[in-house]
């Protein structure tokens, strides 16, 4: 067969496209079992440290999570856990961010006056700036965040770079040269603020 | 191929032919992934993983494909082994996976691969081929840790993510963004012309 006819071509490229892509499904379905779990147990842990429920090894997340009740509430799931006498809710949270959707963890205290924490479970922000919403220095910025008149605010633009939160009045620092990013956690959280405020926020 | 021919391609990849000096090759992810050290490693090491394997399957494959298909060919090769690390990074190492987010699947567009595979895979045996593309690696990964470390360390005053600036010292907002890639690159290319030329243009 020559080796530049159009046979040998069309042979040659089915068969090796065939044999790569085989190779890779073989890839993707060996460890498809260990993302999954991969992706559990980063969920768990997200939720858990949103909570600001302290946690050291994987067994230990494994307990922890059983041990925090779910509610459904109006078709919306929260997580609910009471640690010293206070109870504090839980609820997954999605938005678009700049360039894809932003999942994450948010957790309020029983009135929806503070912050609990918040986590990042998955994004495709840019690397090295949106990226950063996944770093502890911005997560933690909303540990105890005030919430004031059922909002908080996270800076962006010039008014952001300080790095440090003003966590009376409810103001995080955005991410600098991210301001995409950080308008979008403002949306993002407000609007979960508004969901936790109207189902728990009235029911009591 | 002798041990000299062989040094004499690190040679030329880490230096006198460096991707991003002489070549201007991988340009983007120079700007793209430079503002954090950390990132800037696994990406690298990405690509000369990449570059290595992709280089050594090109060379063992090179008398059988139709010239037409090649390129094709090529880049089916170089994606295969981008997806793998991505699989890999996700089962076993799920964090850095994520802080790298789309940067892993951009591998493939990285031209250094392609360069590699067209200019050497494609009519060199397999070791030679599999030692060129691990030296380019490497002569891209020393360029932008450079680069990485100035940025960090200016922009975020840390390195590796470990705080090393004291407090006072301020933080250059542009050497956070792609922009001061630009400057930086620009200033190392001037003075890598100028020690590899000896001063004359």
């Amino acid at each position: 067969m020559r080796k530049d006819g159009i046979l040998y071509t069309v042979v040659f490229s089915f068969i090796i496209t065939f044999l790569f892509v085989f190779l890779l499904a073989l890839a993707n379905e060996g460890t498809s079992g260990i993302v999954q779990r991969n992706q559990e147990l980063a969920r768990q842990k997200a939720i858990l440290s949103a909570m600001a429920i302290p946690f050291r090894t994987d067994e230990e997340v494994n307990t922890l999570y059983k041990a925090i009740e779910i509610l459904d509430k109006e078709g919306v799931r929260f997580y609910k856990s009471t640690q010293g006498g206070k109870t504090i809710y839980a609820k997954e949270f999605s938005g678009s961010g700049l360039w894809g959707t932003i999942t994450g963890i948010l957790s309020v205290d029983e009135q929806v006056s503070q912050i609990v924490g918040i986590q990042i479970v998955s994004h495709n922000e840019t690397p090295g700036l949106g990226g950063r919403v996944a770093d502890p220095w911005f997560k933690d910025q909303f540990r105890g965040l005030k919430v004031k008149n059922g909002r908080i605010h996270v800076t962006f633009g010039a008014e952001a770079g300080s790095g440090k939160a003003n966590k009376e009045e409810g103001i995080a620092d955005g991410i600098t040269g991210a301001s995409r990013t950080s308008q979008a956690m403002d949306t993002i959280l407000n609007g979960e603020l508004t969901v936790f405020k109207k189902i728990l926020g009235g029911s009591r | 191929m002798t041990a000299k021919d062989l040094k004499k391609i690190s040679r030329e990849n880490l230096w006198f032919n460096n991707p991003i000096f002489i070549q201007i090759l991988g340009i983007c992810s120079t700007l793209a992934v430079t503002n954090l050290l950390t990132n800037t490693l696994i990406m690298t090491l990405g690509v000369t993983f990449t570059a290595a394997f992709s280089n050594l399957t090109i060379a063992f494959m090179k008398d059988w494909i139709p010239r037409k298909v090649r390129m094709i060919v090529q880049v089916l090769i170089i994606s295969f082994y981008v997806i793998i690390v991505d699989i890999l990074l996700r089962a076993f190492l799920p964090e850095i996976s994520k802080s790298l987010g789309p940067y892993v699947g951009l591998i493939i567009t990285n031209c250094i691969l392609m360069g590699r595979a067209e200019a050497f895979a494609q009519s060199n045996p397999p070791i030679p081929a599999f030692w060129d593309g691990l030296t380019s690696g490497i002569g891209y990964m020393w360029v932008l840790m450079a680069i990485a470390f100035v940025r960090e360390f200016l922009g975020f005053g840390t390195l590796f993510g470990f705080p090393v600036a004291p407090a006072w010292f301020p933080q250059w907002t542009i050497m956070v963004m792609a922009p001061s890639a630009f400057f930086l690159v620009a200033i190392l290319l001037w003075i890598a012309k100028n020690r590899m030329t000896g001063g004359k243009a």
